[in-house]
């Protein structure tokens, strides 16, 4: 039985009794697509998630990566399902068709995503950062790079990585060695070493675009001196024919906690001095290209979180149901009372409860911002796409940082609701722990998540595009106060949403007196942002699951799915945004022990 | 050469399944649906005869409800060239019905070649395409692993009890598909967004003339009983007069 169930049930109330995802057929964008094609897109992204990917998950974490003269070996497997993801057009499905990709809406490709993700984590890096690498060259390259790279990395015939770490530059990336020297034809020299560059090298594919911030020799030091270079492996002449080694060499790869077969490497750019790249982008403007690939990454990254999550819920769900251990709680004292299974048990229940609202509602809020990045890229009116996009800068470290993080703790309750038996390989949800942790670290570790929402996204517009988005749920809550089923969630999310109101405007005031204690906190208040964002997209999703269960048949799994949907929506609410109180009381103690103590 | 695929749409069997009141129906509204695998096979074995340069024209045909357009989007995107949907309630069928609306649409169609899933995995009844050779006159080749066309001739390896053998057919023919046959593939997505532009006629059972004149009658559906839970022997000697006196397996 494969390791890995998903739940489309949930995938589809959101994207179409949620979000309402038809909505995007009425834009010129989108009118190619039909809701039969979001339907075949799904079913086919379910087939190719359980058929190809899901067998390979296991014994691609078991076999890793190697190293070989020079060459990384990723597990043989992933040749095959490689070839067979590339020719069903999953590399890039977003992609624009001019350069071979379907126009697809990006809510869709990661509702997609999700299954992906969820059968065989390490698989997807290939294909997910070769997406990513292409849109910053597609957005940013020249038109001889364009032409020669973008088609190429979209349909997955190269693949693409982008390389910012260096051993001494890591969450401070301004601190970079690698350097650029112009050479006379345009392209530039480019000297140093990275590290910790997923999907670096493998022997799947005939070239990789690797995109590398490095520093023009000259150029100003840290951040605002970088620039981006796109560096093949293999050298495209001018007409797109590939020619020599670039000078790209692995001298070593990391051998990890997960995501094993991934192959994470230490490249060398120029150990010969014969390596060449060309500039993306303005000179010094690197970063702006790097960030444009970041945020696209974040949101993805949370999708990681969010994916993994869910596939550990449904495991220990099924695990839960089949697994006979105890008597019920009323029958404790009867020695020969029927043994239960242990979802019968309150602790279990709460553990299962606990997950499913988790993963739901990270669901919900991944579905819903890419949604937000759809609809701002396609509308025809220019103000609302700019609050649209306001709305998304604001919501992107929160997908990354709490769907990663929730994510984490889902795959560890599920261990939790396995027993002894979640923490050894027979079952599926070490991995799914394993694979996860890597999400809150890289792509900008959930640190400086925090700090990039207070410091960067808060303030962003005076703090109107965040007063805003209180705005927004501020009117959720006013017109649901008196729902009949979940009036009282409604009211607890008011109370969580004002608390997150007062913290952050008590930021506002002393953040300029005493800078640190505003990021000794960042991340208490991202998880109480987190909350509300989440609480809401539930309380919503659980209203209108209120509003369909009378006609839904009795019995029937629809009736069964909405009556769950709007109990998971009462037990975040009363379980888990009373959590904020406790947060916003530590953050307005004004205690500052943790900066006091030496280390 | 044109050939004729059929295409049935089938619950997906991992699915719970549940009785209607009087036990005269399974009920598969809330089911989801997916083109039954041996037809995949059938449409998959047409296509790659089209990309041999064999086949110009592939047709894929479905009986059945209005929703199964779905699994004709997902034939069509997978490379048939155009798709019949005859809209019929699928309750109301049975094998000889089936056959007899097929016949009528070859009248119409004239194909050289049918190619059918072996069996519908729902049912597993193994009698459309015998009928419709039947009907037909035409001759055919069940349970296929190969097909090969040479000089209107169609030969094929057909996997049966204690080995393989080996039938050449004079076309027009049907043959049916069997699991080692190929390797359906995947509709791709650009095929997906292609498959929107072919077309999809559909037609009544009555546009075909066919009179709706079942002659199977469901009586009643049983759920397997559910497994009694074990007993636990003490020895091989309980086992084995067990399994004598009160399984009497041996």
């Amino acid at each position: 039985m494969s390791h890995y169930h998903l739940d489309r049930r949930d995938v589809e109330f959101v994207l179409f009794e949620q979000l309402q995802l038809e909505k995007l057929l009425n834009l010129p964008k989108y009118s190619e697509y039909s809701k039969e094609i979001f339907d075949m897109v799904l079913g086919e992204a379910q087939k190719i998630a359980m058929d190809v990917l899901a067998p390979m998950n296991e014994p691609a974490d078991k076999e890793g990566c190697r190293l070989e003269d020079g060459q990384v070996k990723i597990p043989k497997i992933f040749h095959d399902a490689y070839e067979k993801y590339k020719a069903g057009g999953w590399v890039a499905p977003h992609a624009k068709v001019e350069w071979g990709g379907q126009g697809m809406p990006v809510s869709l490709y990661l509702a997609a995503t999700e299954f992906f993700v969820g059968a065989c984590t390490s698989f997807l890096f290939y294909p997910g950062l070769t997406a990513s690498a292409a849109h910053v060259v597609e957005l940013f390259g020249s038109d001889l790079v364009k032409k020669n790279y973008v088609e190429k990395m979209y349909s997955g015939d190269w693949t693409g990585t982008m390389c910012l770490t260096e051993a001494g530059a890591g969450s401070a990336v301004g601190d970079l060695l690698t350097s650029a020297t112009p050479n006379d034809d345009g392209t530039y020299n480019v000297v140093g070493t990275k590290i910790f560059i997923s999907a670096g090298d493998h022997d799947m594919a005939e070239n990789i675009g690797h995109l590398v911030l490095a520093r023009v020799k000259g150029d100003p030091a840290g951040i605002k001196g970088i620039s981006l270079f796109l560096v093949p492996k293999i050298w495209v002449k001018d007409d797109g024919s590939l020619g020599e080694a670039n000078d790209v060499t692995i001298p070593s790869i990391e051998h990890k906690m997960g995501i094993n077969a991934c192959s994470t490497c230490v490249i060398n750019f120029g150990d010969e001095g014969k390596c060449r790249g060309y500039l993306i982008g303005k000179r010094m403007k690197g970063i702006v290209a790097m960030f444009h690939m970041m945020n696209e990454a974040r949101i993805v990254t949370g999708a990681q979180g969010m994916a993994l999550g869910n596939a550990a819920y449904q495991s220990a769900l099924l695990y839960a149901k089949e697994r006979v251990q105890g008597t019920d709680i009323s029958n404790m004292k009867d020695a020969d009372a029927p043994r239960v299974t242990i979802d019968k048990h309150p602790d279990v229940k709460r553990m299962l409860a606990t997950m499913k609202a988790y993963s739901e509602g990270l669901r919900a809020l991944i579905l819903k911002s890419a949604y937000l990045l759809d609809m701002s890229e396609s509308i025809d009116d220019p103000v609302e796409a700019a609050r649209l996009r306001g709305v998304l800068e604001l919501l992107t470290p929160i997908c990354k940082a709490y769907c990663t993080d929730k994510g984490f703790k889902v795959t560890e309750l599920a261990i939790q609701t396995y027993g002894g038996y979640g923490y050894i390989r027979e079952y599926p949800v070490e991995q799914y722990m394993r694979d996860v942790k890597i999400a809150s670290l890289y792509e900008g570790t959930n640190g400086i998540q925090a700090m990039d929402l207070l410091g960067r996204k808060l303030p962003m517009k005076n703090g109107m595009v965040f007063m805003n988005f209180l705005g927004v749920i501020g009117d959720f809550i006013d017109a649901n106060k008196a729902h009949p089923v979940l009036g009282g969630a409604v009211l607890l999310l008011e109370k969580a949403k004002n608390k997150l109101g007062e913290v952050s405007y008590g930021f506002a005031m002393s953040g300029q007196s005493d800078p640190d204690y505003p990021m000794l906190h960042a991340v208490n208040f991202l998880e109480m942002m987190g909350n509300v964002v989440v609480g809401h997209l539930l309380i919503e999703g659980g209203i209108i699951a209120a509003g369909k269960l009378p006609d839904a048949k009795e019995g029937s799994s629809d009736a069964v799915y909405y009556s769950n949907k709007v109990k998971t929506a009462q037990f975040f609410a009363t379980n888990i945004l009373p959590g904020n109180d406790a947060l916003a009381a530590a953050i307005v103690s004004k205690d500052r022990s943790a900066l006091e103590i030496e280390f | 050469m044109k050939i004729l695929t059929t295409v049935r749409r089938v619950p997906d069997l991992d699915a719970r399944f549940s009785l209607n009141g009087d036990k005269t129906e399974i009920d598969t509204e809330a089911l989801d649906h997916k083109v039954n695998y041996f037809d995949e096979v059938a449409v998959e074995e047409a296509i790659r005869l089209k990309e041999k340069g064999v086949a110009d024209e592939i047709v894929s045909v479905c009986i059945g409800s209005g929703n199964a357009t779905k699994e004709l989007r997902t034939a069509l995107a997978m490379g048939a060239d155009r798709a019949i949907l005859v809209e019929a309630d699928e309750k109301t069928l049975d094998p000889y019905l089936v056959a007899a609306i097929l016949a009528k649409l070859v009248e119409k169609e004239q194909p050289d070649l049918i190619i059918m899933g072996k069996l519908g995995v729902d049912f597993e009844n193994t009698q459309v395409p015998q009928l419709l050779a039947g009907m037909l006159g035409w001759p055919q080749a069940t349970f296929a692993y190969s097909t090969e066309i040479c000089d209107s001739k169609v030969t094929v390896g057909r996997e049966v009890d204690g080995g393989t053998s080996t039938f050449r057919l004079p076309l027009p023919a049907i043959v049916t598909a069997d699991l080692r046959l190929n390797e359906p593939r995947f509709p791709s997505l650009p095929g997906i967004m292609k498959a929107k532009r072919k077309p999809l006629d559909t037609m009544t059972i009555e546009d075909l003339g066919v009179a709706l004149e079942p002659r199977v009658k469901t009586v009643r559906f049983e759920m397997p009983p559910e497994r009694e839970a074990g007993v636990i022997v003490a020895d091989v000697a309980e086992l084995i007069q067990k399994l004598r006196d009160e399984v009497k397996a041996i």
